[in-house]
């Protein structure tokens, strides 16, 4: 994050992070990280709960009760969520992908970054962005192609239905019809579970990568006309490591 | 057997519990607003962050741990 930071400050973006740290904590990981944005302090976790991510797995009375499940929110200028990146592992968030030049519009993938065992949830994520003037189809329409992500079937995870944002509905005088379509920015985003070792063991490559890949298919189409539907592969990679076995020291362990 | 049975158990409300993992605010939809203090003591709230184009909100773990 710290080394994004200009480049974030550039593109007009605000940047502050939130835990459950006091601001002593905080100041002494930010002068020996050299965090250079407001690490903001919610000691008694209201912020995280107003928020609606307390940790609840975490056993109450514990040291560890008050985290939240972490993520990250883009917000437009007004404070709305524009896009979210849910992270299975508990540090500052990761990196944004390159964009893809598709046609008539341009997408990043994200999600799925850091490691991962077997039987974790992770949300991956299709960031569109349409040019000016062109805009693409909500799920529902009818006579035009929605938008629409669809990963390949696999023993390695199950997907939840994709979840699309809100859409904007639009005149089309030429036909006399208000359909739901999108412009600008949106994000798709696609929450699986991974399977147990079993299934996902055989899938890995020689680095324990797993591919997932699926497909975004969307028609696009301008103040003029509309053009033929595209179907572009997307793919990600994730790692994933096998369950966490280490005992702790055998002094401690319960007899 | 009865140790079967009760990782089965465990392994029903795992998967109950994973399945229900919360995710906040909606796109869409408005953050709530906040007050909160810094790692240099200073007050920041949610507007003083927002940049003209709006911003990147994290919320990680711990700075600790």
């Amino acid at each position: 994050m710290e080394n994004r930071r200009v480049q974030i400050a550039a593109q007009g973006l605000g940047l502050a992070a939130i835990s459950y740290d006091s601001p002593a904590v905080l100041k002494a990981f930010a002068d020996r990280e050299h965090v250079g944005f407001p690490l903001l302090s919610d000691t008694d976790s209201k912020v995280i709960r107003s928020y609606g991510i307390l940790n609840e797995g975490v056993e109450k009375g514990t040291f560890t009760y008050g985290i939240p499940h972490p993520g990250t929110y883009l917000l437009d200028a007004g404070g709305v969520v524009v896009a979210k990146y849910l992270f299975r592992r508990f540090g500052l968030a990761g990196e944004k992908r390159e964009a893809v030049d598709a046609k008539y519009l341009k997408f990043s993938l994200a999600g799925g970054e850091g490691t991962l065992r077997p039987n974790q949830r992770v949300s991956l994520a299709v960031d569109i962005r349409l040019p000016r003037r062109m805009h693409v189809y909500a799920p529902g329409v009818t006579g035009y192609l929605p938008i629409s992500l669809k990963l390949a079937d696999s023993p390695a995870w199950t997907s939840d239905p994709v979840t699309f944002p809100a859409a904007k509905l639009m005149r089309l005088e030429a036909i006399h019809e208000t359909v739901p379509v999108y412009e600008g920015r949106l994000q798709l985003l696609d929450t699986i579970t991974l399977s147990g070792p079993q299934q996902i063991e055989r899938l890995l490559d020689g680095e324990r990568m797993l591919t997932v890949a699926g497909e975004l298919r969307y028609q696009a189409c301008d103040d003029r006309r509309c053009y033929v539907p595209e179907t572009v592969p997307v793919k990600w990679k994730l790692k994933v490591l096998p369950f966490d076995r280490i005992r702790a020291p055998e002094n401690l362990r319960r007899k | 057997m009865a140790k079967l049975g009760s990782r089965l158990a465990l392994a029903v409300v795992a998967v109950c519990l994973k399945a229900a993992v919360p995710t906040g605010p909606n796109i869409g939809e408005r953050v709530p607003d906040f007050r909160l203090m810094d790692q240099g003591g200073s007050d920041k709230t949610l507007r003083q962050i927002l940049g003209p184009k709006g911003a990147l909100l994290v919320f990680f773990r711990s700075a600790d741990w």
